[in-house]
């Protein structure tokens, strides 16, 4: 779609009368909705005078399906896999990418481009951060040390879930990146998985909300924590908490932007989500948090942050430099074998010995 | 087989040109077409649910997973045995020993199309998740390029052979991304001698491919270990140790796959019923036991993992992977035995490792040192190529102290298996077919040359009832001394020669058993053997079938064309460029 078309939409969209609650954009909360608001939504409003709602859910499809119509979801932000569920679930409105963008931004996307459901807005990392405070001379420095009780002793932040443990279970076997997905397809790999699990199971705290991973390394609840590079970067600036970083192990996936089925302003909820889409918005919004633009043209314009006189580029998830091993999540596999994993992942949790 | 005429060779800087320019192409070609091989196997396993990544997504529909299981391979092997009984003039798939027979004897490989069907079948083979290995379908592949050397009058002696030897490098070298090893195994394996005629090339080839595979594509490695090193200086006693069990392994598991062919063969008339046939085995096999599907590069990855695997589980998959392989490659699925090598080897390597230290409970520095050891000593064994399987550690590992300890088990695979089955499995299949390089190339040379092709034209026959005095008359014209008795029929009944004086009436009188006779399948190998001591200045041919007298060789014709053949290898095996 061109700007031009773009306008015009924003000004059908415009012209019709507003109410209150023109859209309802749901996210997850925390430092990233802060972000959202300030880089994406905000300036959304203020072009179009809509007046725009935030929900925050926990980020699972089912939470779609249950809340969804009673609540009046219109735009989602989903994982790329949970947005592949929930559109073969039907919950999705479908898009047609072709008629939204123009073939040259089309081919601007990165790592894929928009398909039937959903929009990739940005590239998150689920990365290990320790609490220096916690180990004053050797500092953990790979995803091995995550299994390590012995040399790095203290409670570890997980979250409930089979997202991303897993991958690192077998990483710590010394299995490289590309065969990790491949592995954990067999029941073999599943077991070493939990078996790798099982030898830090007493030291683990979960956590379901994304903002808690970094709030429990910073009040020191846990030594080491999984979460997502943005929340670790927001409390470690902001918070001024001693959190560290280690980029071994990162599992680079892709956020989406996807728009209910059953939304009843679907004009606006599509204009949102090519502003979403647009280079200078996600430039905006990773100056904000340090989540990566999903459009090749936008990581030219990404600089410094004002508030914290930071240069945002280097702490992206893709950013070049960072150093030891990069896992790139596969939406089709993670969507594909999400009952399975969940299942394996609640035995495991059953069979507390 | 026949001496090589190429009388006319092109200037030295013309022929290194030429070398040079064939290396790049053929070895640029046969890596693309290695990869794209790899490729298409990769959408195939996906598409047919062989893959194991594939078949968790539908984990959900257990029924559908559990049929395609079972219908996959089954199907595989009935089209696979169609298109070879249909679509290659051969009926069979072609591998390293077609390569190796070629470029040896200086031959065009097979033909095109035999050759092309067979590739197409291989990936037929590996996509419908056949327990055969890929490597030999990609040397092939890689040969194949190399083949259209054949045809083209450069100027340079040997260009074919050198062509496709540098075909079977690039392979290699981008399958293993290890373009070392590829210059080794087109050395060790196919070539057989390293003159820098070849040499060059075959390195430049080499390199090519692993430009292709590592700078271009970016294909990732196919092994990456870390490994910290060998803990304990025992260590490399209980690798040898290994090496010394895998072969007797590698043994039972080449006899087995030599012998399966031809006894199904008997057993199943329709060829397609037998691929058909393994294909189900596979199948159901693999409906308990998931792992024996395909080349099998996830079970290899757990092999490096401690624990991964119970010894009952390891006993039972090593039986399974050892008679499917020899099943599936004795039924005619086209495909290496390399890969399967490859896996079956690693598990050794964890069962010995799992007996060392869990219940022997010594201290070890893991399963993954083992695991490589038991690998590439069972791959040396069935390819007889030590160099290239201690290379391919390096290369794949970059690691210094894996490759010693796995070193260590290959030569002692090697010399088991060597002593008690032979150089390697293709060796022996050759040795089946009549090309023997137990006693080294020359000998394999000289033993492709037969003494019927040498017949003397002018050699004197006679028979019992000729008069002597014609005999010595004709025999004084032709400048022989000896004439040769036939019967009616034609058969040989012995020598005449006319003494001076008292020749008896008959020929039948003075006819003596001829001291030495050839048959047809006489080569010149076992001729000069038994001429030594040979007085005389011909030697009578015989049919071995019907005894009939075929021709006489001359003693100085069989000298010249071994002294002939001699230096011609002597010049291939030296020559600078």
């Amino acid at each position: 779609m061109r700007r031009s078309d773009l306008l015009l939409l924003m000004l059908a969209v415009i012209a019709t009368p507003a109410r209150a609650d023109d859209l309802t954009i749901v996210s997850w909360g925390g430092a990233y909705e802060t972000a959202q608001r300030q880089a994406v939504i905000a300036p959304f409003a203020a072009e179009t005078g809509l007046d725009v709602d935030v929900v925050v859910y926990d980020g699972s499809w089912t939470a779609l399906a249950e809340r969804g119509v009673p609540e009046g979801w219109d735009v989602i932000d989903m994982l790329a896999d949970q947005a592949r569920v929930a559109c073969a679930h039907g919950l999705l409105l479908k898009i047609d990418p072709n008629s939204l963008f123009a073939p040259a931004s089309l081919a601007d996307f990165t790592p894929f481009a928009p398909d039937r459901c959903a929009v990739p807005q940005n590239a998150y990392a689920r990365v290990m951060a320790f609490d220096d405070r916690a180990f004053s001379g050797v500092k953990p420095t790979r995803i091995e040390d995550f299994f390590d009780t012995a040399r790095f002793p203290g409670p570890r932040a997980v979250q409930r879930s089979p997202d991303g443990i897993l991958e690192w279970a077998l990483l710590a076997e010394g299995v490289p990146p590309e065969q990790i997905y491949g592995l954990l397809s067999t029941d073999r790999g599943l077991r070493l998985a939990f078996r790798k699990l099982d030898t830090i199971r007493d030291d683990i705290i979960w956590w379901q909300d994304a903002a808690a991973p970094a709030a429990m390394l910073a009040d020191g609840r846990a030594v080491m924590a999984a979460g997502f590079n943005g929340r670790f970067f927001d409390v470690a600036q902001r918070g001024r908490a001693p959190i560290d970083i280690v980029w071994d192990g990162r599992i680079i996936g892709t956020e989406v932007w996807a728009i209910a089925a059953d939304t009843d302003a679907p004009d606006a909820a599509r204009a949102f989500v090519m502003h979403a889409a647009n280079p200078d918005t996600m430039a905006r919004l990773a100056t904000q948090i340090p989540y990566g633009p999903t459009r090749r043209s936008a990581f030219d314009r990404i600089g410094i942050n004002q508030d914290l006189s930071v240069p945002m580029r280097a702490h992206l998830p893709n950013a070049p430099q960072h150093p030891g091993r990069a896992l790139v999540r596969e939406s089709g596999w993670h969507a594909n074998t999400e009952d399975l994993r969940q299942r394996r992942f609640r035995d495991w949790l059953a069979a507390e010995d | 087989m026949t001496l090589e005429t190429q009388s006319d060779t092109a200037p030295a800087p013309l022929r290194m040109l030429i070398l040079t320019g064939i290396a790049l192409t053929v070895g640029g070609a046969a890596s693309m077409a290695a990869i794209a091989l790899v490729d298409l196997v990769a959408l195939l396993n996906t598409v047919l649910l062989v893959a194991p990544k594939a078949r968790v997504q539908w984990e959900s529909a257990p029924g559908l997973v559990a049929m395609m299981t079972i219908l996959v391979p089954t199907l595989g092997g009935l089209i696979v045995g169609l298109i070879h009984r249909h679509l290659s003039s051969a009926g069979r798939p072609f591998g390293p020993p077609d390569v190796i027979e070629a470029v040896q004897f200086h031959k065009p490989l097979p033909d095109l199309r035999s050759g092309l069907v067979s590739t197409l079948t291989a990936a037929l083979s590996l996509g419908t998740g056949a327990s055969v290995g890929q490597y030999g379908p990609m040397v092939y592949l890689g040969a194949i390029f190399g083949g259209f050397a054949h045809r083209l009058r450069l100027g340079v002696p040997n260009l074919a052979s050198i062509a496709v030897s540098c075909g079977v490098a690039a392979a290699i070298s981008t399958a293993f991304n290890a373009p070392i090893a590829g210059v080794l195994f087109a050395h060790e394996v196919v070539l057989r001698h390293y003159a820098t005629r070849a040499f060059v090339p075959v390195t430049v080839a080499s390199v090519a491919g692993y430009v292709i595979a590592n700078v271009i594509f970016e294909r990732p490695a196919l092994f990456r270990i870390e490994f910290p090193g060998v803990a304990h200086g025992y260590e490399f006693g209980f690798v040898a140790l290994l090496g010394l069990a895998v072969a007797l392994a590698a043994i039972v598991f080449m006899r087995l796959l030599l012998t399966i062919g031809p006894a199904l063969a008997r057993w199943i008339r329709w060829p397609e019923a037998r691929t058909a046939m393994a294909g189900l085995a596979v199948g159901l096999t693999a409906l308990v036991l998931p792992d024996v599907l395909g080349i099998g590069t996830s079970t290899l990855r757990f092999a490096t993992i401690d624990g991964a695997f119970g010894l009952g589980e390891l006993i039972v998959l090593i039986a399974a992977k050892i008679f499917l392989t020899a099943l599936c490659i004795g039924a005619g699925f086209s495909g290496g035995a390399f890969s399967p090598s490859l896996l079956i080897g690693s598990l050794i390597g964890v069962l010995f490792w799992t007996l060392a230290s869990g219940l022997a409970g010594v201290p070890t520095s893991g399963a993954a040192i083992y695991a490589i050891g038991g690998m590439m000593a069972f791959a040396s064994a069935v390819i007889g190529a030590p160099l290239t399987c201690i290379l391919i550690v390096f290369e794949l590992t970059r690691n210094y102290d894996v490759t010693i300890a796995a070193m260590v088990a290959v030569v002692f695979s090697n010399l088991v298996s060597h002593r008690a089955f032979g150089r390697s499995l293709f060796d022996v299949q050759l040795a089946r077919r009549g090309i023997d390089f137990s006693l080294g190339r020359d000998r394999a040379h000289f033993a492709a040359l037969k003494v019927v092709d040498f017949l003397q034209p002018h050699a004197v026959t006679v028979t019992e009832d000729d008069r002597p005095s014609d005999v010595a008359e004709r025999l004084r014209a032709q400048g022989w001394r000896e004439a040769f008795v036939l019967d009616p029929e034609g058969r040989l009944l012995g020598v005449f020669s006319p003494s001076a004086q008292d020749d008896p009436p008959r020929v039948a009188q003075g006819l003596a058993p001829a001291r030495l006779v050839f048959d047809d399948e006489t080569d010149l190998a076992d001729a000069m053997e038994r001429l030594r001591g040979f007085v005389g200045d011909a030697v009578p041919v015989v049919s071995g079938e019907t005894g009939r007298y075929l021709g006489a060789v001359s003693e100085a014709d069989l000298v010249s064309a071994w002294l002939d053949e001699g230096a011609r290898l002597r010049k291939e095996e030296n020559a600078s460029i």
